[in-house]
C-alpha cells in the first residue's frame, strides 16, 4: 500500500514536470518564431490595428521606463496627451533603474511588455531592435527634425530607426559659482587656465575636482569629457570609426594620460570614492568643480537648494571649447502592443515642440528637439554648447564603442582603473581597448 | 468528513483514498517549486547549448558556449579570476567566520553567564537585509568619512587607514569580512547545536577521567561534532560559490575595482542581464553556461564532500 502511494506520487510529479517542460518548450519556440516573423507581424498588426483606432474605443497605453524619479513629469505629459486624444489614456509605469533591463527583456521574450518602451541608447537599445521586438518608426511625423547623429542611438543594424530620441546629455565641467566668485576665479578658457584654477582652489583647501575612480562608468564619462583636449574631438572620432587610426595611437594614449595629469586635484583616497561621495563633496561645497553630465544638476539642486551651480565647456590647450553629447533615451513601440495606432500617435506627440518644452522644463534636461528652448538658464547655456557643432563632440565610447562582450567601454573602464591604481601603464589602456574592439568592430565606410 | 479522515489517518488505519488525499497536500508547494526552481534550471541548461542573437534564441551550438568560456580570451581569464575569488571567499569564510563561531560557541557551551543574551546579540546582524548590511558597511568603510578610518586615525594608526573598497588588494577581503561578521551568528548556532548534542554521560565520563581543555576538544568534542562540521562546510561552500548579494550591494556587478571583486555570480549576472550600468549588451548563452557550471561545481563538490565525510561520523 505504501508503495502504491509513492508510485502514484511519482506519476503525479512526473506529469507536472512533463507539463512544465512542454509549456516551456512551446513558450520558447513561440518566442523564437514570433520574433523571427516580427517584421511581418509588425506590418500585419498595423493593418489589424487600424479599425480598432477608428472605432473610438478607449485605449490604455503603458510606458515602461527606468526613470522612476521622473514619474511626476510624465504624468503631467500624459494628462496633456489625454486632453488632445480623449480616447487614449497613458500610464507611465517605470521599473527600478538597475532592474529595468532584466524585467523588460523577460517580458519581451515572452511576448509581453509595455506598449511604449523607453529604450536605452546605443548598443542595449540596438539589441532590442535587432531582436525584432520593435516597430520601425521611419516616416513618423516629427522624426525628421531630430539630427542624424542623435538618431544613431535608436537605429537598428538594418538601418531603420526604431526609437524617437527624447532627451540628450552633455558632459562638461560643473562648478560652484559662489566659491568661484568668493575666490575671484573665472571660467577658464584654456587647459592651462583650468590647471591654474584647480591650483587656486587647492591652495584654499577646496577639493578642485569632485572625482573618484571606484565606479568604472565615472572614468569613461570623465574621459569622454576631457579626452577631446588631447585627441581633438570630431576629426579623431571620424578617423577612429572609419579605421584610419586606432586606440594604440599617441593621440588616444595622451587622452588617457590627462586623467592622471589631474590626479593632484582629486580628493584624498579618490580610488575609494564613488558617485555618492563625489556628489556629496560638490553639494556640501567641499569641492569646487565636477566633471559630470548635466542630468546631475537637478539632483544636486534638490540636495542643496542654495547651491549655485554653473557650467563651462572643457577648455582645450589652444583655447577651444569642448562638450561631449549623447542621447539619454528614446521612445519605441513594442511589436506585440495591441494598440499600435495609439502608440504611434503618442510617439508623434513626443516629437512635438510642446512635449519637448514641457519635458525639458519639468526634468531640467536638454530636449533632443533643436527648436526647444529650456526655461532653465543653465540648461539653456549648456544646450547652446551642445547644439554648437564646433564645440559638441559625441561621447565616443558610449556612442560607437559600447558593443562587444564584455563591451569595449567596459574594457576601457577596467583598464583605466588599473592605470590609475598603478597596475597598468598608460599605453596598456589603449592596447587593452584595441584588443576588445578588434573582436567585433568593423570600420564604418568613410 | 475531512475531520474523520485526519483522525483516522493519524491512527494509521485510513482507507487508501484518505492516504492519497493526505499525500496531495504538498502538491501546491511542489508545483511552485517545479515552476520556479526546476523549470528555470532545466531552461538555463537548455539555453546554454544555443547561440543567441541579442535576446532571441538562435542556432543549436552544442558545447560552444562552454568552450568559449574556458578557452577564449578574455572569457577564460575572467572565469578563472572569478573562480579564484570564490575559492578565496570559501577559505576565508571557513577559517575566520566558522573558526570564530566555533570559539564563541564553545565559550557559550561551557555556560558563561548570559549565554542566551550573547547568542542573540551575535545572531542579530543576520536579521538585517543583506542590502542594508552592505550599505551600512559601505559607510563604515568610506575612506574619508567612514567610522573605521576615523577610528584608526584617532588612535594613531594613520598608515592603516586606507581605501578599503577602492584598493584591489583589500576590496574583496573587506567584503568577505563583512560577510563573516554577518554570518558568524548562524555558524555559531550550528556549532552550538552540535556541542549540545554531545551526550551528557560522555562529558561526565571525560570529566571523571580528568580530560580537560584542548585535550577535551580534541578527543571528545571533535569526533562528535563532525555532523555540524559537515553542515557548516557545505553551507559555506554553497554560499561562497554563489556569492552575489553582498558583493553587489557593496561594489555592484562590474567586479570593481580592477576585477578584484568579481565572482562567478557577478560574471554570470553581467552576461545574463547586462550588468549594473544598464547600457551593456547581454549574452544569454554564456550566462546560461556559467549558471550550469556553477550548479555543477556546487552540486558535485557538496555531494562528494558529504559522502567522504560520512566515514568520519561517529555512531553513538
Amino acid at each position: 500500500m505504501k508503495k502504491s502511494v509513492s508510485t502514484m506520487l511519482m506519476v503525479i510529479l512526473l506529469t507536472i514536470l512533463a507539463a512544465c517542460g512542454n509549456n516551456g518548450g512551446n513558450g520558447a519556440n513561440e518566442g523564437a518564431a514570433s520574433s523571427a516573423e516580427a517584421a511581418n507581424t509588425a506590418t500585419e498588426s498595423e493593418t489589424t490595428a487600424a479599425p480598432e483606432a477608428t472605432s473610438e474605443e478607449a485605449v490604455r497605453l503603458t510606458i515602461g521606463s527606468w526613470r522612476t524619479e521622473d514619474k511626476a513629469a510624465y504624468d503631467k505629459i500624459a494628462a496633456q496627451f489625454h486632453e488632445q486624444n480623449p480616447t487614449i489614456t497613458v500610464e507611465f509605469a517605470p521599473t527600478k533603474n538597475t532592474e529595468y533591463n532584466t524585467v523588460l527583456n523577460t517580458q519581451l521574450m515572452t511576448g509581453e511588455g509595455p506598449d511604449i518602451i523607453h529604450l536605452r541608447p546605443y548598443v542595449a537599445g540596438k539589441q532590442v531592435a535587432d531582436s525584432n521586438f520593435l516597430v520601425p518608426l521611419d516616416g513618423t511625423p516629427g522624426l525628421e527634425q531630430i539630427p542624424s547623429e542623435l538618431l544613431i542611438a535608436a537605429t537598428g543594424s538594418d538601418g531603420k530607426v526604431y526609437g524617437a530620441p527624447i532627451l540628450k546629455n552633455a558632459s562638461l565641467i560643473l562648478y560652484n559659482k559662489q566659491l568661484f566668485d568668493k575666490l575671484g576665479l573665472t571660467e577658464p578658457k584654456t587647459w592651462d587656465e583650468l590647471i591654474q584654477t584647480a591650483e587656486a582652489l587647492k591652495s584654499n583647501k577646496i577639493v578642485p575636482f569632485a572625482f573618484g575612480s571606484k565606479e568604472g562608468w565615472i572614468l569613461s564619462l570623465t574621459h569622454g569629457a576631457i579626452g577631446p583636449v588631447a585627441y581633438g574631438g570630431n576629426d579623431f572620432v571620424k578617423q577612429i570609426t572609419t579605421g584610419q587610426t586606432n586606440f594604440t595611437s599617441q593621440a588616444f594614449t595622451d587622452s588617457v594620460q590627462l586623467l592622471k595629469d589631474l590626479e593632484p586635484y582629486y580628493p584624498d583616497n579618490y580610488e575609494g570614492i564613488g558617485m555618492d561621495d563625489m556628489r556629496n563633496l560638490f553639494v556640501t561645497e567641499q569641492a569646487g568643480m565636477m566633471i559630470m553630465g548635466d542630468w546631475e544638476i537637478a539632483v544636486m539642486r534638490k540636495m542643496n537648494p542654495d547651491l549655485q551651480i554653473d557650467a563651462f565647456p572643457v577648455p582645450t590647450k589652444d583655447g577651444q571649447a569642448s562638450v561631449s553629447t549623447w542621447v539619454d533615451g528614446s521612445f519605441a513601440i513594442n511589436v506585440n502592443s495591441k494598440h499600435q495606432e495609439a502608440a504611434k500617435k503618442f510617439i508623434a506627440f513626443a516629437l512635438t515642440e510642446s512635449f519637448g518644452t514641457t519635458l525639458s522644463n519639468e526634468l531640467v534636461r536638454q530636449s533632443t528637439i533643436p527648436s526647444v528652448q529650456s526655461g532653465d538658464e543653465l540648461i539653456k547655456k549648456i544646450a547652446s554648447f551642445s547644439n554648437d557643432a564646433a564645440i559638441a563632440t559625441p561621447y565616443m565610447f558610449n556612442v560607437y564603442f559600447a558593443a562587444g562582450n564584455p563591451s569595449s567601454k567596459t574594457a576601457f573602464e577596467t583598464s583605466v582603473q588599473g592605470y590609475l591604481l598603478g597596475k597598468l601603464k598608460v599605453e596598456d589602456v589603449g592596447a587593452e581597448v584595441q584588443k576588445s574592439v578588434d573582436t567585433w568592430f568593423k570600420p564604418l565606410s568613410q | 468528513m475531512s475531520h474523520n479522515a485526519v483522525n483516522e489517518s493519524v491512527k494509521g488505519s485510513g482507507s487508501r483514498w484518505q492516504q492519497v488525499v493526505i499525500h496531495l497536500f504538498p502538491l501546491p508547494a511542489l508545483v511552485i517549486y517545479s515552476v520556479v526552481i526546476v523549470y528555470s534550471m532545466v531552461a538555463a541548461f537548455g539555453y546554454s547549448f544555443f547561440s543567441w542573437k541579442g535576446l532571441t534564441r538562435d542556432a543549436f551550438v552544442g558545447l560552444d558556449n562552454f568552450v568559449t568560456l574556458f578557452t577564449q580570451e578574455p572569457y577564460n581569464e575572467t572565469f578563472w579570476n572569478a573562480l579564484g575569488h570564490n575559492a578565496y571567499y570559501f577559505a576565508l569564510e571557513m577559517v575566520v567566520q566558522n573558526g570564530i563561531a566555533f570559539m564563541l560557541a564553545y565559550v557559550l557551551y561551557t555556560k558563561v553567564k548570559g549565554a542566551e543574551w550573547f547568542k542573540s546579540a551575535i545572531f542579530l546582524p543576520r536579521l538585517l537585509s543583506v542590502i542594508v548590511i552592505g550599505f551600512l558597511w559601505k559607510l563604515i568603510l568610506n575612506p574619508n568619512t567612514g567610522v573605521l578610518n576615523t577610528f584608526l586615525k584617532t588612535i594613531g594608526l594613520d598608515s592603516w587607514a586606507m581605501s578599503w573598497l577602492g584598493d584591489p588588494d583589500t576590496a574583496l577581503t573587506s567584503i568577505i569580512m563583512v560577510n563573516n561578521w554577518f554570518g558568524v551568528g548562524f555558524s555559531l548556532l550550528i556549532w552550538l547545536a552540535g556541542l549540545q548534542a554531545i551526550p551528557a554521560e560522555i562529558v561526565e565520563a571525560a570529566r571523571l577521567e580528568g580530560v580537560k581543555g584542548l585535550k577535551f576538544i580534541r578527543m571528545i568534542v571533535a569526533p562528535l561534532i563532525v555532523p555540524s562540521f559537515v553542515i557548516i562546510t557545505v553551507f559555506s561552500f554553497i554560499h561562497a560559490f554563489e556569492a552575489f548579494e553582498l558583493v553587489y550591494a557593496m561594489q555592484g556587478s562590474q567586479g570593481e575595482p580592477y576585477m578584484s571583486t568579481d565572482t562567478l555570480a557577478t560574471y554570470f549576472y553581467r552576461n545574463a542581464f547586462g550588468g549594473t550600468s544598464g547600457g551593456d549588451s547581454v549574452s544569454i548563452g554564456l550566462g546560461s553556461a556559467l549558471a550550469v557550471i556553477m550548479f555543477a561545481i556546487i552540486s558535485v563538490v557538496s555531494t562528494v564532500f558529504m559522502n567522504v565525510t560520512r566515514k568520519y561520523e561517529v555512531e553513538l
